[in-house]
């Protein structure tokens, strides 16, 4: 099989991953009964009126009365041309709001994300290289004490010693801040520190326990031998095989924290992007929106996956596509 | 092994090992058909003969209620004593190698002991304890050695100096904005975390490893299909889709061990399907293939005892990522509020923090250090169970 057949069967094959979630996601959503036929019974009931006409009728308004495959291929419809309805809660389409959410996301995710797959292997392969000496030990603390502590606890533990004690950042999370400003850096410092931290401990590890293999090997002693600077050899002879492994962990790593940690950093700070869109659609009972950002993420972490393998195959020439 | 005491060859029980019968069972089997008899006994009286609110005692006079987490709970503590604990007793040799690569660990032998700690606490902690009670006049003692302006706590439980209240040995991490003291709170969410972590694994080992001989056993197409549904769950957005499910049903915290177990055990399941197509092609398989050994006995006898212990270093690293999920759903005031766990607490604690940290300072260091526990015990177990996967792990 060649690269291009591959990469389309890899394709074809997120596709149908993707279609896997929204099915369960539709039958998990068509056996609940609806909160808004719900409200709205409820609605009637309060002002005295038939609670259960109340119900048909909304149910009605909204296709719910239609069979199940037709609400089925509808469904999916609606999902794949990106119509994915009006949040009542922000009385916006629910296409907007996450784009509008997106954009205070990024703000912050995408320093984390550079921070993490520069610094991670970099400091990974520099304690490699200075195994078993204070600064190795050093930066597999940082590295142990940053995936054990709660994201969500250190955040609200920085911003009480930052935010209350020392009153160096603001505590509340301004939206008007310009993006490339002074103001919005510092604002962003400590959400950023905080999952960079969590983030970066399984990547020093991974990079650090990968390239110790390197340090020794052939090519290494070939390499100083012939008197290649250390600098050198390191970048070239030692990082990138070690970002080969890497890169087969990290992307899931990292989607798998984003999805979990964005919504806990973004409720803590302040922050109305994705993450805080979601809790809030979850506690208005938003069903759109609820709907609109859990497929969302769940786009984005199939989309991940997908590039990661695809960037895998490219990256190692090894890799050969038969057996897979 | 030229020692006096060392295990001889020409010693072999041959009763023991020509046991043959499915039905011909062990003493750890007979052990915990013993011990689950009578729970599961219980668990039938507790649920077709007591009342909906009525305590599973009190046909004795406790007035201790158990709910069907805390079955499962005791299910899974029957599990690990007759099949992970007594084996090791019998075992006195294996034993003493394990824990001989074990203590070289440092660190992980204080995890160990930080581990044993909250286990024993959770257990016994909740049965000698009473329930933290509301009790507003006490909100916000300080803990112990510790002080705050007296204006902060409604009374002063410890002495008062110098315009400060001290803390004291009666709420040693003093007490939350309810007046419930935090430490009785960080004992009895011990128990939830021990719940979460044996529930889990017990669910994630099981079916990881049924579904993984299975596919390797099967082969063909049908392994085909079963390691593609793999790749589904693990590539599966765990977290989110339990907002959803709580969104649209509600959850405890039963549905949340469920759903979340229900989606961890893709790595297992990939890890016995490898191991038992590579052990099939060894010798021993095919003496014991010879000798007339069924599928089941190669599985059972064979094939599980040798990925044993990377099921376990990986069952270990995956107790912390339930811990911190359950925390944070907490955390965000979603799951289950009467669940006394750890992140309950934090969240309690949060609108506070001013001026009372140690509210939310107490239940996160704890939470902190187990989820760094259980990190640092499953690098050694790594280590210690498995030497040859040093390298190549992590």
């Amino acid at each position: 099989m060649g690269f291009g057949r591959y990469v389309t069967a890899r394709v074809l094959w997120a596709a149908v991953v993707s279609l896997i979630i929204v099915t369960i996601t539709f039958l998990l959503l068509s056996a609940a009964p609806n909160p808004a036929v719900q409200r709205a019974a409820t609605q009637a009931a309060l002002q005295g009126g038939d609670p259960a006409e109340a119900a048909e009728r909304v149910r009605e308004l909204r296709g719910l009365d239609q069979p199940l495959h037709v609400r089925y291929f509808d469904f999916i419809r609606s999902v794949y041309t990106l119509d994915w309805g009006w949040s009542v809660s922000r009385s916006q389409p629910v296409m907007e709001a996450v784009t509008q959410a997106l954009y205070y996301t990024a703000q912050y995710s995408i320093p984390w994300t550079i921070l993490t797959i520069t610094l991670g292997p970099l400091v990974g392969v520099y304690s490699a290289a200075n195994m078993y000496s204070w600064k190795d030990h050093a930066a597999t603390g940082f590295a142990f004490f940053g995936y054990a502590i709660p994201n969500f606890f250190f955040g609200i533990i920085l911003l009480l010693i930052f935010g209350v004690w020392l009153e160096v950042i603001p505590v509340i999370y301004n939206t008007s801040a310009p993006v490339f400003s002074v103001e919005n850096a510092i604002q962003l410092s400590v959400p950023v520190f905080v999952l960079v931290t969590g983030s970066i401990g399984a990547v020093m590890r991974v990079s650090r326990n990968e390239s110790a293999e390197f340090q020794n090997a052939d090519f290494m002693k070939t390499a100083k031998a012939k008197g290649v600077s250390p600098l050198r050899a390191y970048a070239y002879h030692v990082m990138r095989p070690t970002l080969v492994p890497l890169s087969t962990t990290l992307v899931g790593q990292l989607l798998a924290l984003f999805l979990g940690s964005s919504l806990l950093v973004e409720v803590v700070f302040g922050i109305p992007g994705l993450g805080r869109l979601t809790y809030e659609a979850l506690l208005a009972q938003d069903t759109n929106l609820v709907l609109g950002t859990t497929l969302f993420f769940t786009f984005v972490a199939v989309i991940g996956n997908l590039l990661e393998d695809i960037v895998f195959t490219v990256l190692d020439p090894r890799i050969s596509y038969d057996d897979r | 092994m030229a020692t006096e005491d060392s295990e001889r060859f020409d010693q072999v029980d041959w009763n023991d090992l020509s046991r043959s019968g499915r039905f011909d069972l062990s003493t750890n089997s007979i052990g915990m058909l013993l011990t689950t008899l009578p729970l599961a006994l219980l668990g039938v009286y507790d649920w077709r003969f007591t009342g909906q609110r009525t305590p599973t005692f009190e046909f004795i006079g406790l007035e201790r209620n158990l709910e069907s987490l805390d079955f499962f709970f005791i299910f899974t503590l029957f599990l690990a004593f007759w099949y992970l604990v007594l084996p090791l007793y019998q075992n006195p040799r294996m034993t003493r190698y394990y824990w001989k690569e074990f203590k070289r660990n440092r660190p992980a032998v204080v995890s160990l002991g930080w581990l044993g700690i909250v286990f024993v606490g959770g257990l016994v902690g909740p049965l000698v304890m009473n329930a933290p009670q509301q009790d507003l006049f006490i909100a916000y003692q300080p803990p112990v050695f510790t002080s705050v302006v007296d204006t902060t706590p409604a009374t002063c439980v410890g002495e008062v100096m110098n315009g400060r209240c001290y803390g004291t040995w009666q709420h040693p991490l003093g007490t939350t904005q309810g007046g419930k003291d935090v430490f009785t709170m960080i004992v009895y969410g011990m128990t939830i975390s021990m719940q979460i972590a044996f529930i889990t694994t017990t669910i994630v080992a099981t079916i990881g490893i049924s579904f993984g001989t299975l596919s390797a056993y099967a082969g063909g197409w049908v392994d085909e299909i079963m390691m593609r549904f793999v790749d589904i769950i693990l590539s599966f957005p765990t977290f989110l889709m339990f907002l959803l499910i709580l969104y649209i049903y509600g959850a405890g915290l039963g549905m949340f061990i469920v759903v979340f177990s229900l989606f961890a055990w893709g790595g297992t399941a990939r890890y016995i399907r490898s191991k038992s197509l590579s052990i099939s092609e060894e010798e021993f398989i095919k003496a014991s293939r010879i000798s007339g050994a069924s599928t089941y006995q190669v599985i059972r006898g064979h094939v599980v005892p040798n990925a044993a212990s990377s099921i376990i270093t990986q069952l270990t690293l995956l107790i912390p990522g339930f811990l911190l999920a359950e925390a944070q759903l907490a955390f965000l005031g979603i799951g289950d509020s009467t669940v006394p766990s750890w992140g309950q607490l934090i969240s309690a604690g949060r609108s506070d923090l001013s001026f009372a940290p140690w509210i939310v300072l107490a239940p996160g260091i704890v939470l902190f250090l187990t989820i760094l526990a259980f990190n640092f015990l499953g690098d050694a177990l790594l280590d210690a169970l498995n030497p040859e996967a040093e390298a190549e792990n992590e």
